[in-house]
């Protein structure tokens, strides 16, 4: 009963830390609006965290480039497992318009895993919200398997 | 020890953290309806627990989890000694020495964050714990002895004899519940480096049980408050509740003050406050 208890919790607290890694800001602005009332993420239980160590998803939005790639890398390693990363926006997801550029690396995955995936120029709203509950199902899923 | 007080304080241990766990739900659920939002079940709380229970990460202190094993057991101490009856002024010492553990750890961190938390969650140790020290000694003054039952066995309703301890209580439980000054709270939404800072290298189990022993911290906080109101066990609840959610309303209809309001300001006026009315209770 506490071990099914602990699953569910998992899945029912998932706290955010959002990284911007390039961002025009566009992106950012999508995400930060899911925490107002109007989409009150608050009621999946949903926060926002500054802090790597307390966060159990990885929110990116923007390009990874030469430099702060070594910053992704950090602050992912810092998470705790089980973790997610969700890509936000097409810069996030392939490095967008700016993936030609000679300092840009591209998309997240050119430096950590990524599970969701969410394009849009900006993302709405709706759609990271989405991604979210995706991923969750996602790690439901990893978590039924290592039972 | 009579098997009655036993099962009193086992009761206390076990209750007391859960309804502060509750009483955590209730605010985050009051706190999105005033902003118009649908917030998170009332069980939250718990499932934020669970969930910080199941991660895996290693400590950033060895000396950190000790400190954390500590907290909760002061702060579960402070529960046990109230639902035994026994003496409030102990309690107090203990939930003290609670949140003296929770900056020590803080201090044992690797993060400049954690020791600059750790360094203003002193501060405010040194803000509200005077202030609650005073409105313990009224209490205790008004009602005869410094043991719970005492106090619970006063004649009448002790709060006519203590209305200028309120704005103290008020004030303790706003600093307990984490909610003001901005600067140290560590309430949702509030999440950065600075803000945050004592919490910085806490994570995984010692993150959840620092939160049980929060959740210990603040039943005790509300028990005391209800002891204005002891006239019987729903009036002590219902008191307590008037508390809780006057902090809350508060925090949604005020600004967010910082730790220098409240050490310069707010604490010196409410320490003057009580102490006006131990006073009084002397003179009279």
């Amino acid at each position: 009963m506490f071990g099914s208890f602990l699953k569910t919790a998992q899945v029912k607290s998932p706290w955010l830390l959002h990284f911007d890694c390039g961002s025009c800001n566009g992106c950012d602005i999508e995400t930060l609006a899911c925490l107002t009332p109007v989409y009150d993420v608050e009621r999946f239980g949903i926060i926002n965290v500054g802090n790597p160590r307390h966060a159990d998803v990885l929110v990116v939005t923007g390009t990874v480039n030469q430099r702060n790639a070594v910053i992704l890398k950090n602050l992912y390693d810092q998470m705790p497992t089980p973790k997610l990363v969700i890509a936000i926006g097409a810069c996030g997801c392939s490095g967008g318009v700016f993936r030609e550029a000679p300092n840009v690396l591209g998309g997240i995955d050119k430096v950590i895993p990524v599970d969701v995936y969410v394009p849009g120029c900006p993302a709405k709203p709706e759609a990271i919200m989405d991604a979210v509950v995706l991923g969750l199902g996602k790690l439901k899923g990893i978590l039924e398997a290592g039972k | 020890m009579s098997l009655n007080t036993f099962s009193l304080a086992v009761a206390g241990l076990v209750l007391a953290p859960l309804l502060g766990g509750l009483a955590a739900g209730a605010d985050r659920v009051v706190t999105a309806r005033l902003q118009s939002r649908l917030g998170p079940p009332l069980m939250q709380p718990f499932y934020d627990v669970g969930k910080l229970w199941s991660k895996v990460t290693l400590p950033a202190s060895h000396w950190q989890g000790l400190f954390v094993r500590w907290a909760l057991a002061a702060s579960l101490a402070s529960d046990v000694l109230l639902a035994a009856g026994d003496d409030v002024l102990m309690c107090f010492f203990v939930q003290a020495a609670s949140a003296s553990f929770v900056a020590l750890g803080a201090f044992c961190g690797s993060s400049p964050y954690s020791k600059l938390g750790a360094q203003r969650e002193l501060f405010q140790l040194l803000a509200y714990e005077p202030v609650f020290l005073v409105a313990v000694v009224c209490l205790a003054k008004a009602s005869g002895g410094f043991d719970a039952l005492s106090i619970m066995a006063a004649q009448g309703p002790l709060l006519f004899k203590l209305p200028l301890v309120v704005p103290g209580l008020v004030f303790v439980v706003l600093v307990k519940l984490r909610k003001s000054p901005f600067d140290i709270a560590a309430s949702h939404h509030m999440h950065q480096e600075v803000v945050r800072g004592v919490y910085t290298d806490y994570a995984g189990r010692d993150f959840a049980l620092l939160e049980i022993a929060h959740w210990a911290d603040v039943a005790v906080v509300l028990w005391i408050c209800s002891f204005l109101w002891a006239t019987g066990p729903l009036q002590m609840l219902a008191t307590g509740l008037v508390f809780l959610f006057a902090a809350v309303i508060i925090d949604n209809i005020s600004a967010r003050l910082t730790w220098r309001t409240m050490l310069g300001r707010v604490a010196p006026l409410t320490l003057i406050l009580a102490t006006a009315n131990l006073v009084w209770l002397y003179l009279e």
